[in-house]
């Protein structure tokens, strides 16, 4: 499977975000989406989940067939964490399996998915408003995980956890990547050699994937560095 | 220090203009039509600028006028004591009330935030050059009406002229205390929230403003000229004081925390109703559900929202049986009310759509479903697909009808009953059409409040509320319910006419909303 963007264009009034982005992302992946402050990363996350509308182009997902994106092709992470704060953990979890239910094949129960992030059990029956910011965020990634959608898009994910817990959220990740496209945007160069697979730098409003071949580590990061700075 | 003045007067100038400019923008068609430049533009700059001129200048003296005029002359004319005495007494007193609650230097405006603690002014120049300015906005301001209206009054040239000075040197006097006190407490005054004490003082003396006179005791001219001297002299000293202080820095940092600059003044502000909104959460564990999907999920809301939903909609309830009780009541001893009241009953519908207007809690009811369910739910692409959207909004629009039909019912019935014990009616029918009427106009506002909400969607990420069709939908909605106020029309043919309509508008906007909402119900970027 994989997600086609052809000629992508937003523009806010006559400033143009994104000028055309083509891109190929790839089932089995983790893509690390690089770009300067207000390079548009935001911006192409809401487009490709469909809460802003395009000024051009299109995208769709290939699979066999080229198709369109449905609502649950798509989970979307996002920097600050998002949940409703007048349910429980539990509740929570409840509602979105039973809203996804064609989507999991194989439910487990809710509190299987409370341990596979790691949630403490005197927590699971607190109010969302009572979580911590790192543990709405884990809300957050697990709700969208559990819909088992084909993309996830992560807007700076890890930043809000601490150094243990964005350990295990990186093990997570690469553990369930044979059968997403993650698309990962972050400011953590550290963070997107170790974790991705593909570096892909937005840079004036184009995408450019940066290829490693045959240069070591340091030479990889001042290649990225480069490439960000021909703004 | 002048210069230190021009940079916060200009800052102040160009916020203005922006946000003059960013209301502009706010209309319905013009924000399509007019881009962001705009804030760059040279002649709608200037406008604004004008605008904003315009507004230091009635700001300067319209509010003066109106407090000499109202506060002092006319209720000076309403005592048979001594005019002119009278009117430097009310005088005298109202100003040391304004000198406790009107300090200028200790009430945290965005203009000190922005300037101080944002832009690092220096602290010291800004205070005393700002308020060297408000208090010569206060003599200008004063001067024209204490003369126009003290001279009509007979009181002395002099005195009239000297009227202003004694507001500054009181003042003054008052900043003296306020700093001399943070001196020796580390307590800083907010005139926004004055404690107990400072509230019991103006309540004494606003007793002894209008008090006094009633009884004829009143301060003499000449004991205000006494007043005047000392005044002045002590406001001398104070005034090298306050010049002397060195601190204003640290005490600014006190004042404008953000939670004295944007809240206090305005309750309405987002972040507050975002808070209290936040509050109302109630949970206890037993609130529970057995439904299942969306169904479950509202539930779970409405349970945990009872005090915002339900216990309003109680609350007006008992009040409306006890009117309507009360009603009969005086049918029942006063015969006379027969007549006009029946009269009321059938042809005063109209203004009931303005009533069921004014108790509908939809505007609440939306903004709480945002703020507390939305605003992180609408983030989950799922959630937007028009299976659960619509599902959702179903199970909304239930409990938003029956929330208000609590009241709506027994107005319904209320009037229904008022009608019967006043001689009734030749035409039965008036009776079902005052009950279904009222009813119907409830599910109007229902189903109104919720498709504009759910067709709208009128809030932004930082649930901010940016949307000038809604805003201008609300303010329609208003104006046409408040017109109703005026006419007089007979029960049944309005009243049919209304549920006419209800039936109507209501089949139109579900079809709207069901077409419509899956594009439209998403968080504004």
């Amino acid at each position: 499977m994989e997600l086609i963007i052809e000629n992508l264009k937003k523009n806010f009034e006559k400033k143009e975000v994104l000028k055309g982005l083509n891109f190929r992302f790839e089932k089995g992946k983790i893509y690390g989406l690089l770009g300067r402050n207000g390079a548009g990363k935001t911006t192409l996350f809401n487009c490709l989940n469909q809460d802003l509308e395009l000024d051009g182009g299109t995208f769709y997902i290939h699979d066999g067939k080229e198709r369109p994106l449905e609502a649950n092709d798509i989970g979307y992470v996002l920097s600050i964490p998002n949940v409703p704060e007048f349910l429980t953990g539990r509740e929570f979890l409840k509602f979105f399996l039973e809203i996804n239910k064609k989507q999991v094949k194989t439910p487990k129960t809710i509190d299987e998915y409370f341990d596979f992030m790691n949630i403490e059990t005197s927590d699971r029956d607190k109010l969302l408003k009572d979580y911590s910011h790192g543990m709405k965020n884990k809300m957050q990634m697990l709700v969208n995980i559990i819909a088992n959608p084909n993309i996830l898009l992560l807007d700076e994910p890890l930043t809000s956890f601490d150094v243990v817990v964005a350990e295990e959220m990186k093990e997570m990740l690469k553990s369930i990547k044979s059968d997403h496209i993650i698309i990962f945007s972050t400011h953590i160069m550290e963070l997107a050699l170790d974790l991705c697979d593909e570096i892909v730098v937005l840079n004036k409003g184009v995408l450019e994937e940066i290829t490693k071949s045959d240069l070591d580590d340091k030479e990889f990061k001042d290649k990225i560095i480069d490439t960000l700075r021909e703004a | 220090m002048l210069e230190s003045f021009i940079i916060s007067f200009r800052l102040k100038n160009t916020y203005m203009a922006n946000s003059i400019i960013y209301s502009i923008k706010g209309l319905p068609v013009l924000n399509k039509i007019l881009p962001n430049r705009l804030y760059k533009s040279g002649g709608l700059k200037v406008f604004a600028n004008i605008v904003s001129i315009l507004w230091e200048i009635v700001n300067t003296f319209l509010g003066k006028f109106l407090y000499v005029l109202l506060m002092l002359f006319l209720m000076t004319t309403l005592y048979d004591t001594n005019q002119a005495d009278t009117f430097l007494h009310i005088f005298t007193f109202l100003t040391l009330i304004g000198a406790i609650s009107n300090t200028y230097m200790f009430n945290p405006t965005k203009d000190k935030y922005y300037a101080i603690i944002l832009m690092n002014m220096d602290a010291g120049k800004y205070a005393i050059s700002n308020y060297a300015y408000s208090m010569l906005k206060v003599v200008v301001g004063f001067l024209p009406f204490t003369i126009l209206f003290g001279l009509g009054i007979d009181v002395p040239l002099w005195l009239c002229i000297l009227m202003p000075f004694f507001v500054v040197a009181v003042k003054i006097c008052a900043i003296f205390y306020d700093i001399w006190k943070y001196k020796r407490t580390g307590i800083v005054t907010n005139e926004n929230s004055l404690d107990k004490l400072r509230w019991a003082l103006i309540a004494l003396l606003l007793a002894l403003a209008y008090g006094l006179p009633v009884v004829h005791v009143t301060l003499t001219r000449t004991i205000f000229a006494i007043l005047l001297a000392a005044c002045l002299l002590f406001g001398i000293y104070s005034l090298t004081q306050i010049l002397a202080f060195k601190d204003y820095k640290k005490l600014y940092k006190k004042l404008l925390t953000p939670d004295n600059v944007y809240m206090v003044k305005k309750a309405t502000s987002t972040e507050t109703v975002k808070k209290n909104i936040a509050k109302s959460i109630e949970y206890d564990g037993s609130f529970t559900s057995n439904k299942e999907g969306f169904a479950y999920f509202h539930e779970l809301f409405v349970k945990r929202h009872r005090k915002l939903l339900t216990k309003s909609a109680e609350k007006q309830s008992f009040f409306l049986i006890a009117v309507v009780a009360l009603v009969l009541m005086i049918v029942h001893f006063v015969p006379e009310s027969k007549e006009p009241l029946n009269y009321i009953t059938l042809t005063f519908l109209p203004y009931f759509v303005f009533i069921m207007y004014m108790l509908n809690r939809g505007t609440t009811i939306t903004q709480a479903m945002f703020m507390n369910c939305d605003h992180s739910m609408l983030t989950y692409r799922i959630y937007r697909t028009p299976q659960v959207l619509l599902g959702v909004f179903k199970e909304r629009l239930k409990t938003m009808i029956s929330i208000n039909l609590m009241p709506a019912s027994i107005i319904g019935l209320g009037l229904a009953l008022i009608l019967y014990a006043t001689g009734g009616t030749d035409n039965p029918l008036n009776y079902l059409v005052l009950f279904i009427s009222i009813n119907a106009m409830s599910i109007f506002f229902s189903v109104h409040y919720l498709v504009m909400y759910y067709l709208l969607q009128p809030y932004t990420v930082s649930t901010e509320l940016k949307s000038g069709t809604y805003k201008a939908a609300q303010l329609l909605t208003y104006l046409v319910c408040y017109v109703m106020i005026y006419l007089r029309l007979p029960t049944i043919q309005f009243g049919i006419a209304t549920i006419v309509f209800c039936v109507a508008y209501t089949a139109i906007s579900l079809v709207l909303v069901y077409r419509y909402a899956p594009k439209t119900f998403k968080i504004r970027l």
